[in-house]
């Protein structure tokens, strides 16, 4: 084989293999990890820690996480079947209070961690849902966390956050699925009002 | 006696084979395309089919018609943990230091040994049986009574909890029934047929039959835990709307996929 021969083969040969990776959009993974670095960075600032930078600092973290995950479709999840049943404004409506909660709670609930490490283990696509296995390691307990995503517009949003067989819109599902059943949808923006309310009390105490 | 040698060269070849077993790292950063090569073993969220407008599969998947009873059950677990536990377990964490409590945790992790490694070979996780035992055999010299756990810390052996309800889903029973019992929480009717294995199969029960002290030692082992895991049921509490029902389903996903997980050591073993 001759030298020139080589080359232009080791040419086509890198030209194809850059085409796949030219034409798709960024992993799943590549585009989570931006996401939960950011938002770490934040948790770890030093000039936005502590209560009286609670505003300033959810603030900054909500806008870097409606970017990274899919807060309208974990409303629509999280309501089943009852989601086609509400008109548009009450869709609205919903999807503010559920993603006013998920603040509340699971960003609530990362802010009294403190530097925990995220290490990503894998990532798997099936069509267009994609799981990310990473593990958290607080105080030398390892945490295995899966983000459930999916691909909207080329783009990966998180749309259930799985802790040990533990689905985090499930949970709510049923959570709602049982007020639904007793108090109707009304119930459920009153119940999910009084949560909301009950964690903004909470910081004047 | 030819029993006894036959007993003996098992005892060991289990240990040996235990202690051979290192957990395989897990290449980081190594993204599986090929979808479902290899992944038999771990149950699959991706069709996890929340996306499907078929009603039907939106249908709860658990079985509690004992609702109410379970609800008055949750309520005075509930009354329980604010007034007795909650208050007995801020005394105890004041008197007993956490490296303190984390030895306790260790000793009845320990002591409990021999029930995960006969849930381990039922389930047919021979190889994760003998991590068991070895971890046994490691924490009860070296670790001092199983104080210490210098087996996973010094010889990377990870322990391998698995109980008799476990078993029984492995072997295809099912659920049964929910139930939330008062003190010991939830369960459903497989689970707590396992339990009530379990606590007979605890050499706690052999060594003394007195019920005080089994009641005891099951008391002094839940406050530990409590003490090692104290924001677990209040935050559970404080980030849901429904307590019970974020609990039963917190209880039925959690034990599901503990059920699930087949031996991943052993498959790694078999490749190699």
């Amino acid at each position: 084989m001759s030298v020139k021969r080589f080359f232009i083969i080791t040419f086509c040969f890198f030209l194809c293999s850059g085409l796949p990776v030219a034409l798709a959009s960024l992993g799943p993974a590549d585009e989570l990890k931006p996401t939960l670095n950011k938002i770490i960075d934040i948790l770890s600032d030093s000039n936005l820690a502590g209560k009286e930078h609670k505003e300033e600092r959810r603030a900054k973290i909500m806008a870097i996480a409606v970017k990274g995950f899919d807060f309208p479709e974990m409303a629509k999840l999280v309501l089943g079947t009852t989601w086609n049943n509400i008109d548009q404004q009450q869709q609205n409506h919903f999807e503010e209070l559920f993603t006013k909660l998920l603040e509340n709670t699971y960003i609530g609930k990362l802010e009294s961690y403190s530097g925990q490490e995220v290490k990503f283990e894998e990532e798997r696509i099936k069509g267009d849902k994609a799981k990310v296995s990473t593990v958290i390691d607080n105080n030398g307990i390892a945490i295995p966390v899966h983000y459930v995503m999916l691909q909207k517009e080329s783009s990966w949003k998180v749309y259930d956050i799985n802790i040990e067989g533990v689905s985090l819109v499930r949970n709510f599902r049923e959570q709602f699925k049982s007020i639904l059943r007793k108090e109707q949808f009304a119930g459920l923006v009153k119940v999910l009002e009084e949560k909301n309310a009950s964690f903004s009390t909470e910081d004047i105490e | 006696m030819r029993y006894g040698i036959l007993f003996l060269a098992g005892f060991f070849l289990l240990a040996s084979w235990g202690c051979a077993q290192r957990q395989p790292v897990i290449t980081a950063n190594a993204p599986s395309l090929e979808a479902d090569q290899g992944q038999e073993n771990e149950f699959d969220l991706l069709s996890d089919d929340f996306f499907s407008d078929d009603p039907s599969a939106h249908e709860p998947v658990y079985y509690d018609p004992l609702e109410p009873m379970n609800r008055v059950f949750f309520e005075f677990n509930d009354k329980l943990y604010f007034w007795v536990l909650k208050p007995v377990n801020t005394v105890y964490s004041a008197i007993l230091p956490l490296d303190f409590r984390y030895c306790i945790g260790n000793f009845f992790t320990n002591l409990s040994a021999p029930v995960r490694m006969v849930n381990n070979l039922l389930q047919g996780k021979f190889s994760d049986a003998g991590i068991v035992l070895s971890r046994f055999l490691i924490n009860s010299t070296l670790g001092v009574y199983g104080l210490g756990d210098p087996a996973l810390v010094d010889f990377g052996l990870e322990a391998k909890p698995e109980d008799f309800g476990q078993t029984l889903g492995v072997w295809g029973v099912g659920e049964g029934v929910y139930l939330c019992w008062p003190i010991i929480g939830p369960s459903n009717a497989r689970d707590s047929l396992g339990f009530a294995v379990d606590v007979y199969s605890h050499p706690v029960v052999y060594v003394n039959d007195d019920m005080m002290v089994s009641t005891a030692y099951y008391s002094e082992n839940k406050i530990n835990l409590l003490s090692l895991n104290p924001e677990a049921y209040e935050d559970l509490k404080k980030y849901s709307l429904d307590p019970y029902v974020s609990m039963r389903q917190v209880y039925l996903d959690y034990r599901r996929n503990k059920i699930r997980d087949k031996e991943v050591t052993q498959n790694v073993v078999d490749e190699l």
